[in-house]
């Protein structure tokens, strides 16, 4: 009987997890893992970051004449266009932020992260968060919990910078004469740069523990995937 | 062996070559060389008994084509483990431990049980397959927690193997339950969940697997 029931709960589970199990999505998560060789795959991610904080600094400034130029309605479409192009970007890091968590449970080793500082930050909750993770990463012991912290350091940093971009277009929508909205966006942008710069590192010493520790496992874990339907 | 369960035995024979003609087809016999040489088995021992049962449809035979058939299961969870986890080190060092554990749990039930024989089988079968059933699982709970890409045709064979198993196991339970007065209905019931699952096997062998060119890279193997 009991082997009865043990058989039953395991098949369930079995039955449960590979039947929600989705093939495509997991190599999705994989293909910055798979397709590239990690120098490429940071060159690109690098390109992207900056080219994100480009378009977003663009739109602000465009913003900011035209509100200077007593343009108020299309200081704000502006503005709404450098909130979008911050909310698409910040969609990109939190995807990827899941995918490096996944990931960093695979590997034996991460190379190490400084600990979290409130330092590059400017906006309040972002600095305070920043100094607690600070003080937590102290109390950890290994590199890949310290990585995983830092990841979820980012996630919620994204998330806040996101809420605190629409919090402020809201408030310039509501009084476009206030000078304080557009002072909390440019802070928001300032923050999310710096998350940015933190997200590059993260991705750069995950590529580097891949490298180290690989040695041709994805070549065939490629080949491995790829070849199963000759 | 009687007309209907003869015809069973031999259309599970023709599924097996079909799922092997597939295998060969599509290139999947050394994706897991353990459910090769698991099907192998299979079509040996059925031919063998089916064919010569003068000879090997006997109670001794059937132990013995049983145990090479636990073991081959225990096999093919434990490659598909190492093939999907080989390549990352720190996820196969986790499914290391959990598939040693519950193969020394197993290992230690099954000698609990011994000496094994046809009269008890319902004793130490069940242990066997729940082993298999345990391995299986296990590497299915791992592979969806680290997102591990496994291929179609690896989770074709565990989802087929698992849900045969605990026929397998349930039709054991009844055996015990009801004595052997029902072993010809039960040994039916069993074949067609055998031919049930040899047919799903081959259907996923034959099957062309779509995800690969979609998500593969330029200038892959594809």
């Amino acid at each position: 009987m009991l082997e009865l029931v043990l058989s039953s709960v395991g098949c369930a589970a079995l039955c449960y997890t590979l039947g929600r199990y989705n093939r495509t999505l997991a190599l999705q998560r994989w293909q910055f893992v798979l397709n590239a060789p990690e120098e490429r795959a940071l060159e690109t991610l690098r390109r992207r970051v900056e080219l994100d904080s480009a378009l977003a600094r663009q739109a602000l400034d465009a913003a900011e004449r035209a509100r200077d130029a007593k343009r108020p309605s299309d200081a704000l479409t502006v503005l709404r266009v450098a909130l979008a192009v911050l909310e698409e970007a910040g969609a990109d890091r939190l995807t990827r932020l899941r995918a490096m968590a996944v990931y960093s449970r695979m590997v034996r080793a991460i190379r190490p992260l400084p600990a979290p500082s409130p330092a590059p930050f400017r906006g309040a909750p972002l600095k305070a968060m920043a100094a607690f993770a600070g003080l937590v990463h102290g109390f950890l012991v290994g590199t890949q919990e310290r990585f995983r912290l830092w990841l979820v350091l980012m996630g919620l940093g994204v998330r806040i910078v996101l809420h605190g971009g629409r919090r402020a277009v809201d408030g310039a929508l509501r009084e476009p004469a206030n000078a304080r909205p557009w002072a909390a966006f440019v802070e928001g942008l300032s923050d999310f740069e710096a998350l940015d710069a933190s997200h590059l590192a993260a991705f750069e010493a995950l590529a580097a523990s891949l490298a180290a520790v690989d040695r041709g496992g994805r070549q065939e874990l490629w080949e491995r995937i790829a070849g199963d339907s000759r | 062996m009687s007309d209907l369960p003869l015809l069973i035995a031999h259309l599970v024979k023709l599924g097996l070559v079909a799922l092997l003609a597939g295998m060969v087809f599509r290139g999947r016999l050394g994706l897991c060389w353990a459910f090769t040489l698991y099907v192998a088995a299979v079509l040996v021992g059925n031919s063998l008994a089916t064919l010569v049962p003068q000879r090997f449809f006997t109670h001794s035979f059937w132990m013995l084509k049983q145990g090479v058939y636990d073991l081959l299961k225990m096999a093919i969870a434990i490659e598909l483990a190492w093939r999907a986890f080989a390549a990352f080190p720190g996820a196969w060092r986790t499914a290391r431990v959990v598939l040693l554990a519950l193969l020394a749990v197993s290992t230690l039930s099954l000698a609990g049980l011994t000496p094994a024989s046809y009269n008890t089988l319902w004793q130490w079968q069940p242990a066997a397959v729940t082993a298999s059933v345990w391995l299986l699982t296990a590497t299915a709970l791992l592979v969806v927690f680290y997102q591990v890409p496994i291929g179609e045709w690896q989770r074709a064979i565990m989802l087929g193997l698992a849900p045969y198993l605990l026929v397998f196991v349930t039709l054991l339970s009844l055996l015990r339950r009801l004595g052997w007065t029902v072993l010809e209905q039960i040994s039916l019931i069993d074949q067609l969940a055998y031919l049930g699952l040899v047919l799903f096997w081959a259907f996923a062998a034959w099957r062309k697997d779509e995800t690969r060119f979609a998500a593969g890279p330029a200038g892959s193997h594809a």
